[in-house]
């Protein structure tokens, strides 16, 4: 730490080294600033759990309405020729229930709400092992796997596409459009495009399932968001831009717990030891354990909706803030030797999932899918190695900790 | 007259969602922490206290009959 002092810590978050390790980067910042301005993009940097646990309960103070009420311009910069589609894409995600601040979120939260509580989540438990069952079958036969793409990708993608209702033949186009939405948290300059071109690209495909569900209702959650029109909660351009947002959000973060959480294991042969032993007693632990160790999602972020002091530091009504998941996960503050997995800790308060009012709807699914695939795992192998004496590389987005391949050995 | 419930909220696994104080208005609020307290156990019907507690993203909400004990949620 004395060492580090001296040296400033450079604002921009893109570098090879903070998207192959995050936890240096951030974990630097919550240590030395932990309430830090970086200039680059004009943007509050919260790093520390407590910081991080208050800013998300305290919802009045930060707006959620990221994309409608920004008044900066897009960070990174983006190409002055892309603005209009960044307006674009601004209209688009300001239509999300997440983008939305109380009395309204609220509103359209219960709509949603209800189809994910935990008891209703149960229901799906034997469909997800019934996946994991057959995914696993397929690369024994095979005898290889990248984790990646043969597993922690089709296995949520196959779920909430089921719970969407949309055709099973569509999910490797689903994952195609997912792919360029997911440029949200890029910093390439001409992302616009491609995240433009997925909205489009989503919009198309939705409207005329939305429009089927709004005449002939399903028991699925494209008709529970087609009802919430019929009561005059969303406009058909909100169940547009929702469904696609539960397509996306309900495939992307469970995809990265997959992948981060078996790397986990892999790497630390102990836990993985106490894991195979047990799988019944453990496997929920793991999955908490694997949440907070190396979150799916590292930053969220909001608007302050009025002058806020924090640790000394003004932020200003209208300052952009993002807070980091994956540095407040690991707060010595919080968790005891916060960088080792431990798969005992217990209880276990991470905040993979934030916090507030705008915890994540999703949770419980993720957490279902999680807990079944550690345990299949650790029933199924003795031993699992990473099939590549390469790092491994990660997307590089400010948002997402994603592997872009993963193959792996077992015996 | 009704029954008597003893409601806990686990505070290690309750992240502030604040869907119960929207189902059961007067049982729950929330605390300085921004954490759910059941403030009053006779704030509402049982029918909406125990929508509350199943609508808790967390299952932090655990609901009983002070007398006997029985376990009415989860």
């Amino acid at each position: 730490m004395v060492a580090s002092t001296n040296s400033r810590i450079s604002d921009d978050m893109f570098t090879d080294e903070v998207i192959a390790d995050p936890y240096t980067y951030y974990g630097r910042l919550r240590e030395e600033d932990p309430v830090h301005w970086n200039e680059q993009y004009s943007l509050w940097v919260i790093t520390r759990y407590d910081d991080l646990v208050w800013l998300t309960r305290h919802n009045e103070l930060f707006s959620s309405a990221v994309f409608k009420n920004d008044p900066k311009p897009p960070y990174p910069t983006i190409y002055d020729s892309d603005l209009g589609l960044y307006e674009f894409v601004r209209e688009y995600q300001s239509r999300q229930f997440i983008q939305h601040d109380r009395p309204a979120h609220l509103d359209m939260r219960k709509v949603v709400h209800g189809y994910f509580t935990p008891r209703s989540m149960e229901e799906w438990r034997p469909m997800v092992r019934d996946a994991i069952k057959d995914l696993l079958d397929e690369a024994e036969e095979r005898g290889s796997m990248d984790v990646m793409r043969d597993f922690a990708t089709p296995l949520p993608l196959l779920i909430i596409a089921q719970m969407m209702g949309v055709p099973k033949q569509d999910r490797p186009y689903i994952r195609e459009v997912a792919e360029k939405l997911l440029y949200v948290g890029r910093g390439e300059p001409w992302r616009m495009q491609n995240f433009s071109e997925g909205i489009r690209e989503m919009i198309e495909y939705v409207t005329p399932l939305v429009e089927e569900r709004i005449v002939n209702p399903q028991d699925d959650f494209i008709s529970v968001l087609a009802r919430g029109e019929r009561e005059g909660v969303f406009s058909r351009e909100q169940v547009i831009s929702n469904s696609s947002l539960l397509l996306l959000a309900g495939h992307e973060t469970t995809i990265n717990l997959l992948c981060n959480g078996i790397l986990s294991l892999i790497r630390n042969p102990a836990q993985w030891e106490m894991l195979r032993e047990d799988p019944e007693g453990m496997h929920v632990k793991a999955t908490e354990e694997c949440l907070r160790h190396d979150s799916s999602v590292k930053s969220i972020t909001r608007i302050a909706a009025e002058d806020v002091e924090l640790r000394g530091q003004v932020i200003r009504k209208a300052d952009r803030i993002r807070w980091f998941i994956s540095s407040a996960n690991r707060d010595p503050r919080k968790f005891p030797n916060p960088d080792d997995f431990d798969l005992t800790r217990w209880p276990n308060p991470h905040v993979a999932f934030g916090a507030g009012i705008h915890h994540c709807l999703g949770a419980t699914l993720v957490r279902v899918e999680g807990q079944e695939a550690f345990r299949a795992f650790a029933e199924r192998f003795n031993a699992l190695h990473l099939d590549t004496t390469e790092e491994l590389e990660y997307q590089p987005s400010i948002t997402f900790r994603s592997v872009k391949e993963m193959p792996i050995t077992w015996d | 007259m009704a029954r008597k419930l003893r409601i806990t909220v686990d505070h290690d696994v309750c992240v502030g969602n604040a869907m119960c104080e929207t189902f059961a208005t007067n049982t729950f609020a929330l605390n300085e922490e921004r954490q759910s307290e059941a403030v009053n156990p006779d704030g509402d019907p049982l029918s909406q206290i125990l929508e509350a507690a199943d609508n808790c993203p967390v299952s932090a909400i655990t609901v009983a009959d002070a007398e006997t004990g029985e376990k009415l949620f989860p």
